[in-house]
């Protein structure tokens, strides 16, 4: 069990690093010097700012020794400063992040509490009529746009109902686009949940246990749902880190004050550091969510356990 | 992650909801290419009716706040996401594939170095990769088009590994090895034609994912500027006359959906019927 | 109960009933939410240029001078003040007991230091130009007195200005700026993106002429939230979130006829938006094609679409109701709207429709400006200028047009700005070179420009007069709307007496929020 740990950690640390590797990458897809880059969207550019800014980035050494000086800075928590505000990348972000979180578990928490039954329903009605309107209802949300989505609900309960706010950061404010996350996201818990579902209603100790004449629920609730719900566990950290992606959009829909409002503001004013930056946290999120969850995994399931 | 073992079986059964998607999918690809002819109004000629005017016979998505006729404009934009969809599908296939038989037949190391990588990527949604690309590579239709490429191309290649390293454990291959046939030709003339069909079912469940980053990134502002008729795009422009103009937020949008949707029918009952022993599980 | 709470409770209902009766309901002290589209850029108010910046600044800090409703100047900072003879030197004596925020006076000797900050080359400050010659300041007991090289006849308007700032010295006696003002309200917090946090200062004695209440400003608090999304924005007041927002310009007319809600627009926002050129880029420096251009925009359907009928052509390249504006002397001098004329001129230089001439529509992000630009692009479609739109963020933008007008070759580009200020010496500010990112002209405009502020009525109109027709006819310059950016608030019926100044300045001193 130590060892899984400290594998899930080390390839977790690693992923990480590969990504802040990439991330130093990337500014140099920007045509031109980075520096003039940057610099052409910054009031305060003295010849000073921009030397210490070239500095900082050794621009003068090869492209592989910057990504190298790069990496360092992140290592140490240092993500650079904006260029718009000449504020610590890292302070920005992490000031946000605990809204993205609120935001991301709280649409976890619908598609969960969504997900979970419809596909239970349609793994024990499975062929009939309700098991084919699930699954309908399934494919249905993975091919509805989060966006689009969210602005029907806004004029729906915001504009035309006044029920809900949006725009803001209290508990009232967090409904609507925890369920604009989590309506399109129960989608792919329901699927997860009814194959899993199945596939334990079909192993031998299942048709032991009814051969034994216990209680169809009794069946199903006991024997076949707590162990389909820890192979469940396993794709929550994928679906976790599909709606953090899916969070991006859906934060500037609702002008909710995350990271991902945060990224999208930057892109738009082309603040390269922050950019950086908002990759690298996003990543080291969806990777120790991931990491957390493989643990977990481990405890829950007793065949890992042993090992 | 799924690994596929077998090609498409001669006689599949059509099930009601492949012929639902198939059906829909037919309908939106021909009337894109025939947009033109369909097309009442130029999609950027404004003033071709009253502004912002409900649905009627003349207009039937009604029109926009220039007055421009939304049914001519959702046409088009099918064109432009379509177009978006099938080239970055189609390039993304073709990276994708070379790093996945590279990964699967270019030795032990370099499988290792590159499963790792992909594997890396694979676990980022994909619309994130695309975004990020694209603030780097500034907005525009070719920028967009190349980030969700290039977003594509993790998918494509953790797919095409999985099918290689399935032939590669076919007996003919160890023969072809011993014989002395090298790598290169190996995958050229014994591989791919095995493989290449079951390829072609994956790429359509990156179609839909495409489409779907496409108008994501023109509803931020990144993607297709206005004022290209792209899905993402209208809706953008048309957000703030929810409440006076609704249909110029439903019409692209349900374009986008039944799109999406289409694809994605087309796209499940395909991976089922290419993986038999997934289709035995559910 | 006891009896007198209950005698207390019944009072209250009797006033409540009184009040509902005289339709007034009771007022008391609260806090108010305004929520606008864009954020500051920054809060030094030395440093900051953009209008979403200054309107902040202009609560935290006064100016020494301030402006009624006439346009005629009245005191400020300065309970009074003089201009020499000769008009070089001007004498301001600071009032009796000004406290900064943080309780330290502001006196002659901070007022100095003040104005040594706004002209020191360190500062960086945008609006340097426009603070005039100012050769010197000295401390002469309780007054400063400045001194220029030559007369400046738009001083004292500027000095009633949001660009006209004083800091207390405090603000920037250590290396990060805090910004400590005299103004009605304190600092609180800034995160930027998210929302700025300012308290009630206790201690305000107001001397602007536009607002009523003498002291403290009856709201405790005051929060400035960004919600970008128009549509978040209207939900935001609809649910009650905040209670005075931009609104959305689609809705704004709907609001108007609902008497749940109240709009209210700047008479005196003094903004006017121009398009102009990169006239350094062949062929853009031939004011021929400027010209045919210039004659292919409909700017009426710019007001009525692009706006909403909200906002009105205007014809001069500064905006209506300044001193000496005159739209109907500006309209003759300017190019008129004939896309035929326009096609013709364009074909005439070679540029037909299978060989368009192609230039960037380099512009910013505002509601209403991006459908503009829509209509613009298409109407330049027409005369075969094949434009492509490049949208940035507004702060972005400035200075990335402060780059691209430095340019004497690459891809020639059209763009558009908006100017807002209390005086037409703004003219200086923007086409005086260097001038504004880097738009300022040719030695003929600058000493047109010098001389006007020497001069004073009726010659300094004349001279103006002829700095806008140099301008226009040339074709330097296109006056499309006035005004066009933040004009424009909401509130919900509950909010009294908000009002909008100078510049689209917010003023918040006499708000009360009935319950």
């Amino acid at each position: 069990m130590l060892l899984l740990i400290l594998k899930r950690v080390l390839t977790a640390f690693a992923t990480v690093l590969a990504v802040i590797v990439l991330s130093g990458i990337l500014i140099h897809l920007v045509p031109g010097d980075p520096v003039t880059a940057m610099m052409a969207q910054s009031v305060t550019a003295t010849p000073e700012v921009m030397a210490a800014m070239r500095a900082r980035l050794g621009l003068d050494l090869p492209v592989w020794q910057q990504v190298a000086l790069y990496t360092g800075h992140v290592l140490q928590g240092d993500l650079g400063m904006t260029i718009r505000g000449n504020e610590p990348v890292a302070r920005l972000l992490l000031q946000r992040l605990p809204n993205t979180f609120a935001l991301a578990v709280s649409g976890l928490g619908v598609a969960l509490a969504l997900g979970i039954p419809l596909g239970f329903l349609a793994a024990i009605k499975r062929g009939r009529l309700a098991d084919t309107i699930v699954m309908v209802i399934a494919v249905l949300g993975v091919s509805v746009p989060a966006f689009w989505l969210g602005l029907i609900l806004i004029q729906l309960f915001a504009l035309k109902l006044g029920w809900l706010p949006v725009a803001g950061s209290g508990w009232r404010n967090i409904l609507l686009p925890a369920l604009t996350l989590g309506l399109t996201y129960c989608a792919l818990v329901a699927r997860m949940t009814r194959s899993a579902l199945i596939e334990v209603l079909s192993e031998d100790y299942i048709r032991t246990a009814r051969a034994r004449g216990l209680k169809e629920h009794r069946v199903l609730l006991v024997h076949a749902l707590r162990p389909a719900l820890i192979s469940i566990v396993t794709v929550v950290g994928l679906v976790f880190a599909y709606l953090l992606g899916g969070q991006v959009i859906i934060e500037n829909v609702f002008s909710w004050n995350g990271i991902g409002r945060l990224a999208v503001q930057a892109m738009l004013e082309r603040d390269y550091p922050m950019i950086q930056g908002f990759i690298v946290v996003f990543a080291t999120s969806v990777v120790v969510v991931s990491m957390l969850i493989d643990i977990l995994y481990g405890f829950l399931d007793p065949r890992m356990r042993q090992r | 992650m799924t690994v596929l073992s077998q090609t498409v079986p001669r006689r599949p059964r059509v099930s009601p909801t492949v012929l639902l998607g198939l059906g829909l999918a037919t309908i939106i690809v021909l009337a894109s290419l025939l947009a033109p002819m369909l097309a009442p109004f130029d999609p950027l000629r404004m003033a071709a009716g009253p502004r912002l005017a409900a649905p009627s016979l003349a207009h039937l998505f009604g029109t926009d706040e220039f007055g421009r006729d939304l049914f001519s404009r959702v046409l088009a934009g099918g064109r432009l996401s379509l177009g978006i969809g099938i080239s970055a599908v189609v390039s993304g296939l073709l990276v994708g594939g070379v790093v996945g038989l590279a990964a699967a037949f270019g030795g032990r190391l370099t499988e290792a170095v590159l499963l790792r990588v992909i594997d890396v990527l694979y676990s980022f949604p994909d619309t994130l990769i695309a975004l990020a690309l694209v603030a780097f590579l500034g907005p525009g239709i070719e920028n967009a088009t190349l980030a969700i490429a290039i977003s594509l191309v993790p998918f494509y290649a953790r797919v095409t590994y999985g099918l290689a390293a399935a032939e590669r454990s076919k007996p003919y291959i160890e023969a072809a090895r011993l014989a002395g046939i090298r790598s290169g030709r190996l995958v050229r003339v014994h591989v791919m034609p095995n493989i290449g069909q079951s390829l072609v079912v994956m790429a359509t469940l990156g179609f839909s994912s495409a489409i779907l980053s496409a108008a994501g990134l023109s509803f931020l502002g990144l993607g297709v500027q206005p004022p290209s008729p792209e899905w993402g795009a209208i809706l953008a422009s048309g957000r703030n006359y929810i409440t006076k103009a609704p249909w110029i937020l439903i019409f692209p949008g349900l374009a986008i959906c039944l799109t999406v949707l289409s694809f994605n029918l087309i796209g499940d009952s395909l991976r089922d019927l290419a993986d038999p022993r997934r289709k035995a599980r559910s | 109960m006891t009896s007198s709470i209950k005698s207390r409770l019944a009072l209250m209902a009797a006033a409540t009933a009184i009040g509902l009766a005289a339709g007034f309901s009771a007022v008391t002290a609260a806090d108010l939410t305004v929520a606008r589209s864009v954020d500051a850029d920054s809060l030094d108010a030395q440093k900051a240029s953009t209008t979403q910046s200054l309107q902040i600044t202009n609560l935290i800090f006064d100016t020494m001078l301030t402006m009624d409703k006439s346009g005629s100047v009245q005191p400020g900072l300065a309970s009074e003040w003089s201009m020499s003879p000769d008009g070089k030197t001007y004498r301001f004596t600071i009032r009796d007991g000004l406290k900064c925020h943080d309780g330290s006076s502001f006196d002659a000797a901070a007022a100095k230091a003040s104005l040594d900050r706004a002209l020191s080359p360190e500062t960086n400050n945008p609006n340097l130009s426009a603070w005039g010659p100012i050769t010197g300041s000295k401390v002469d007991g309780k007054a400063l007195t400045v001194s220029l090289s030559e007369p400046y006849g738009p001083f004292a308007s500027f000095l009633t200005s949001i660009q006209a700032a004083f800091l207390c010295p405090s603000s920037f006696a250590s290396a990060e700026f805090k910004p400590i003002g005299t103004g009605p309200f304190k600092f609180v917090s800034w995160t930027r993106n998210d929302s700025i946090q300012l308290a009630a200062n206790p201690d305000y004695k107001n001397a602007n002429p536009l607002i009523e209440n003498p002291g403290k400003p009856h709201i405790d608090k005051l929060t400035f939230k960004v919600i970008p999304e128009a549509v978040a924005r209207m939900a935001a007041l609809r649910s009650g979130e905040a209670d005075l927002v931009e609104p959305s310009l689609e809705e704004a007319t709907d609001l108007k006829n609902d008497s749940n809600f109240k709009v209210y627009a700047a008479e005196l926002s003094g903004q006017q938006m121009l398009a102009a050129f990169t006239w350094k880029i062949k062929p853009l420096d031939n004011p021929e094609i400027r010209k045919a251009i210039g004659m292919a925009m409909n700017r009426d359907a710019y007001a009525s679409i692009a706006f909403e009928g909200l906002v009105n052509t205007a014809n001069c390249p500064v905006a209506p109701n300044l001193f000496s504006t005159d739209e109907a002397l500006c309209a003759s001098w300017g190019v008129k709207y004939d896309p035929e004329g326009a096609k013709a001129i364009m074909e005439k230089a070679g540029y037909t429709k299978d060989k368009p001439l192609k230039v960037k529509l380099l512009v910013h992000k505002l509601p209403g400006w991006d459908q503009m630009h829509q209509i613009m692009q298409q109407d330049l479609a027409a005369i075969n200028v094949e434009a492509e739109i490049e949208t940035r963020e507004v702060a972005a933008f400035f200075d990335y047009m402060k780059g691209v007008n430095e340019k004497t070759d690459g891809e020639p580009a059209v763009w558009t700005m908006g100017m807002s200020g209390v005086d037409p010496d703004y003219l200086t500010f923007l086409w005086k070179r260097p001038g504004f990112v880097n738009m300022g002209l040719n030695a003929e405009v600058d000493t047109m420009l010098d001389e006007q502020r020497k001069l004073s009525g009726e010659p300094r109109a004349a001279k103006i007069h002829e700095i806008e027709k140099y301008l226009m006819e040339n074709a330097y310059a296109v006056p499309l709307l006035s005004p066009g950016w933040g004009w424009l608030m909401a509130s919900n019926a509950k909010v009294e007496g908000f009002k909008m100044g100078f510049m689209v300045s917010l003023l918040f001193n006499d708000v009360t929020v009935s319950k």
